[in-house]
This record gives structure tokens, C-alpha cells and sequence, in this order.
């Protein structure tokens, strides 16, 4: 996957969790979960999707790398190189 | 067998650990008892209708756009519409000390905080302040036990409007005699005053049966008259359960959603819980004519009554206690479409020990329900005026009754005083959700269940 195909499909999983959310004023850097009004119960739910969707196993350690849409990008990119 | 997710106990917050984990992993299998699903909120069938048990109004309204309100994570983390639901608010209840004072209040908080202004205007100031710890207090973290009545009668001065504050979250959930802990205090509080109260316009079985659909449409498994005889162990971790026909489980994770000391007794281990009195209650389902007027009940959908100087909370030493109670009108909704009948329920505590002395000697039995539900018509008929006239249908459930349908211990629906808010019960793989892990009402314990699969289950699969 690109970069820019990481970033919808975690667009797209949020959009499936929050169908209200709103992505226009979206900063890349800034954390998802303060901009899009999302809580701890919510962000899990990114991580099982992705286990879903893609069968990646993100361990616990790693959520704090999910905090924006920047980093889930860089974290994700090696992880989903052949998808 | 083999599944990786296992759990015990088909009601609202085994349901709900059930469809959240098959969101995301279709390996999960849910066994009930019973030949229904639903627990305490469920259903059963007579004079060629569906009656509900349980549900008198779910709490914890929230309106849509309350985005972290717990009604509206619940739904989120089910994937469920709220349109799905078809949400219908309660018009008007009411705390009624007879021949001293009235409250009402909706699910607008003003209504509630209007009437403390006019009829208690001496602690309306504290009521504020009151308010200000309720909105600062975190209840979910484990906290020592704070008496909630002695934070009252310090904050408000006022015994009479403690006692009517406390009269509606104890009937609503209280497990514990004449105190609740502050943090269930504050939990209730917003359930009921600062959220409010609504219902489904399908019966319960419309809200289990969407559930069931949406579990099984994720490929989630359930069986029904599966009781557990054993749970399997070595140590702290958890092989499996034995069904009472014999046949073994295996899993991963287990979730027990049937009690602590009902779950202690399946691992043969003698509960190390301090063993407080159980709260039962006898409930009383008066069908009435479709035509019925109750003159006095001015469309109210809840009335919390107490009739006798100070408000107790306790087990009764007789088999019911007349005293207080609730009354509940189902049809006294907004927007309910018109049904072909009317209902008045009511409850009040009653002594589990009392009615286990009547169960050999049915013809006793029988007497005394039917003179739990004459009694109980009369203290109804006070408040409400008259319906003896219209009664199509007249159903009592004991303590007996409930602990028979739902396997609750002694009947008591809102379980062990004692909680267990994290659900760890001292085991790997086997965690505590539901009414004694201290979540109650139907978003409650639904929300438990959703929690502790999220905290102890999904992230480390």
C-alpha cells in the first residue's frame, strides 16, 4: 500500500466507527483522538479492524503509535508494504 | 470443542461481550441456561400476550449528537443504529413521599432542578453544589467505599430531599441496603436525573432479538438450555466449562456474566467475598382494559412512592414491604404507538427467606402472591385512583420466581452488594461483566460487557 492508500483506509475505518466524523479540518500531525471527538473504546476499534481487514497484529505497546494520522502511516507502511 | 472466546450467561452484558467480540473475530459462543436469552430483561408469554420482565424504561437517554454519552459509545461500539432502536422518551416521573412531598422530573434536568428550587428553596444552593460533584467525580476508578447518604445529608442539610434523591437510584440499582457507594451514587444520578429514561417502541424480545440478528449476522454462536456445571482450571488459568450433559468446552478467554458468587460456586471454590444481605423484590403486572383512565396518574411514567416517615432501603422481615416501591405505567411514553392495552407494574423489596418458607406448602404460596398483588393494587390504587374494575390479568413474580427464570442468587436482580468493578476475579483468562461487576440498568450492563472484552480480551488475542 502507498502512503496515501494507509491514510483512506484509516479514514475509511474511522468514517465506519463515526459515520458524523468530520475529516475537512483534519491536521495530519495532530492527534486523531482530540480532533474527532474520539475515546479509548473508539481507537481500539481501529486496531481490530486493521486485524481484520489486513490480519496485522498491533500488540499493545504500539497503540501510542497510532495517535495521528501521520504516524499510523509511518507505523503502518512497513507493516502493509505487501498489501 | 474448541472456541477461543467463551462466555456464561445470555443476558444484556453477555450479549453485548458477545456481539463485540464477533465484530471482529466470528470464534465466540455464548451459552444460556434458560430456553431464552435476555437474563433479567426478558420475556414470557400468557393470556395469548408477550410480557416483559425487567424492563420498566431503560436510563441513560442521551439525545444523537452526545457523542460520548454512554447510551451513544454503546451503539457505536455495537455498530448499532439508533434508529435501529426507535427511541422513545418518558413523559414525566415522579418521587412521591406521600403526605409530605413531590418531585418531578423528565429528561429535562431543569424540570427536576425547577421543582428542588420551589419545594426545598432552603437547599436549592447545595443542590448546585451537590451537582458540581457529581459533574467532577470519576466513578469508575476503584475507590474505597464513601458512604453516599452521609456525602448527601453534609451537602444538602436536608433529610427529606436526600431520602427522595436516593429513593429512585436505589429502586434503579442498588444492590446494597439503605446506602449506595458515592461513585454508584454519581453513576445513578446521571442515569436517571441528568440522562433520563426511555424505551424501545418494540417489546424487549424487538431490542434481544436485534442483538441475536446482529451476533449472528458477524457468524457469532449461541446455545440456549446450555447450562455450565464446572468451570474447568488449573491454578489461575482456565481450560473450559462442563456442561451439565456432560459435554466439555475449551477456550481461551471465559467471561462470566452470572454473578461473583455464582461463578465462584462453578470454579468449587467458596466465594472470598463478605456476604452481605441480597435485596429481592416482588413485582406485580396488572393488564388492564385498554380504555383505562388512571385518574390519578396524569400520564406518568414512573412513580418512586414512600409512604411510611423515613425511607428504608433493607430486606424486609416479612415477605414484602408495602412501604415504598415503584410504579411503573410502560404505555405513559412519548409518541408510543396506541397498544391494545394498559399496564401498571409495580415493585417493592421483599424477604427472600420469607417466600423459601412458603415454596414446600404451594397452596401457601399461591395465597400469598395473590395477596402481595391485592395489597399492592391497594397502595397502587392510592396514587393512581381506581382500576380494580379494568384488571384483565394479574401476574406476581417472587423472589423464588426470579431466581428460577434467571438464575440469580436469592433472586436478588441486582446481585452481591460487593462489586468487582474490574471484573478480575483472580484468574489468567476469566473475567467478571455485568450486574456484580457494579454496571446496572441495560446500557450498564451492556456497556460492562463491551468494556471487559475491550480491556482484558480483544487486545491481547
Amino acid at each position: 500500500m502507498t502512503r496515501d492508500e494507509i491514510k483512506d483506509l484509516i479514514l475509511e475505518i474511522i468514517e465506519d466507527i463515526d459515520e458524523d466524523a468530520d475529516f475537512d479540518a483534519l491536521q495530519a500531525d495532530k492527534p486523531l483522538r482530540d480532533q474527532l471527538d474520539l475515546d479509548s473504546m473508539d481507537f481500539l476499534d481501529i486496531v481490530m479492524e486493521l486485524r481484520k481487514r489486513h490480519k496485522l497484529q498491533i500488540p499493545e505497546e504500539d497503540y501510542p503509535q497510532l495517535a495521528t494520522l501521520d504516524s499510523c502511516v509511518n507505523y503502518l507502511e512497513p507493516l502493509l508494504s505487501d498489501a | 470443542m474448541h472456541v477461543p472466546f467463551l462466555i456464561i450467561g445470555g443476558g444484556l452484558s453477555g450479549l453485548a461481550a458477545a456481539l463485540r467480540f464477533a465484530r471482529f473475530l466470528p470464534d465466540v459462543l455464548l451459552l444460556e441456561k434458560h430456553s431464552r436469552v435476555g437474563g433479567l430483561n426478558s420475556y414470557y408469554y400468557r393470556n395469548n400476550r408477550l410480557f416483559e420482565t425487567g424492563l420498566h424504561a431503560i436510563t441513560n437517554y442521551a439525545p444523537a449528537n452526545t457523542k460520548d454519552a454512554p447510551l451513544n459509545r454503546l451503539l457505536r461500539q455495537l455498530k448499532i443504529k439508533r434508529r435501529e432502536l426507535d427511541l422513545h422518551q418518558q413523559i414525566q416521573s415522579e418521587v412521591r413521599f406521600l403526605g409530605r412531598e413531590s418531585l418531578l422530573f423528565s429528561n429535562d434536568f431543569a424540570l427536576l432542578d425547577t421543582q428542588i428550587a420551589a419545594k426545598f428553596p432552603g437547599s436549592h444552593t447545595c443542590f448546585q453544589r451537590l451537582l458540581e460533584l457529581i459533574e467532577n467525580y470519576e466513578p469508575f476508578r476503584p475507590a474505597p467505599f464513601i458512604s453516599a447518604k452521609k456525602v448527601l445529608q453534609e451537602t444538602l442539610g436536608d433529610k427529606l430531599l436526600v431520602d427522595m434523591l436516593l429513593c429512585p437510584l436505589m429502586y434503579y440499582g442498588s444492590s446494597l441496603e439503605n446506602d449506595m457507594d458515592l461513585g454508584q451514587f454519581v453513576i445513578m444520578f446521571r442515569a436517571i436525573f441528568l440522562e433520563g429514561m426511555f424505551r424501545p417502541g418494540g417489546t424487549i424480545k424487538d431490542l434481544l432479538d436485534l442483538l441475536l440478528d446482529h451476533y449472528r449476522k458477524h457468524g457469532g454462536s449461541i446455545r440456549t438450555k446450555a447450562a455450565v456445571s464446572r468451570i474447568i482450571c488449573s491454578g489461575k488459568k482456565v481450560h473450559g466449562v462442563k456442561l451439565a450433559d456432560g459435554e466439555e468446552i475449551s477456550c481461551d478467554y471465559l467471561l462470566s456474566t452470572i454473578g461473583s458468587d455464582e461463578t465462584y460456586a462453578l470454579l468449587n471454590k467458596p466465594s472470598p467475598l463478605e456476604s452481605l444481605p441480597r435485596l429481592g423484590f416482588v413485582e406485580t403486572i396488572f393488564e388492564l382494559s385498554p380504555e383505562t383512565v388512571l385518574q390519578g396518574s396524569e400520564n406518568r411514567t414512573i412513580i418512586f412512592y414512600n409512604s411510611s416517615e423515613t425511607f428504608s432501603y433493607q430486606q424486609p422481615q416479612k415477605l414484602v414491604d408495602f412501604a415504598s416501591g415503584v410504579i411503573c405505567m410502560p404505555q405513559n411514553f412519548q409518541g408510543l404507538p396506541p397498544s391494545l392495552f394498559k399496564e401498571v407494574r409495580t415493585t417493592h423489596l421483599a424477604s427472600y427467606d420469607e417466600w423459601l418458607k412458603l415454596r414446600a406448602d404451594q397452596p401457601s404460596y399461591n395465597s400469598a402472591k395473590e395477596d402481595t398483588a391485592l395489597a399492592s393494587r391497594e397502595v397502587a390504587e392510592k396514587i393512581l385512583g381506581n382500576f380494580s374494575k379494568n384488571i384483565v390479568y394479574i401476574d406476581t413474580f417472587t423472589p423464588l420466581t426470579i431466581e428460577r427464570f434467571t438464575a440469580k442468587k436469592q433472586g436478588a436482580i441486582y446481585g452481591n452488594p460487593v462489586k468487582i468493578k474490574d471484573g478480575d476475579i483472580g484468574y489468567d483468562n476469566l473475567f467478571l461483566a455485568g450486574t456484580d461487576q457494579g454496571f446496572l440498568g441495560i446500557v450498564g450492563s451492556m456497556l460492562s460487557g463491551v468494556s471487559i472484552v475491550n480491556q482484558h480480551i480483544l487486545p491481547r488475542l
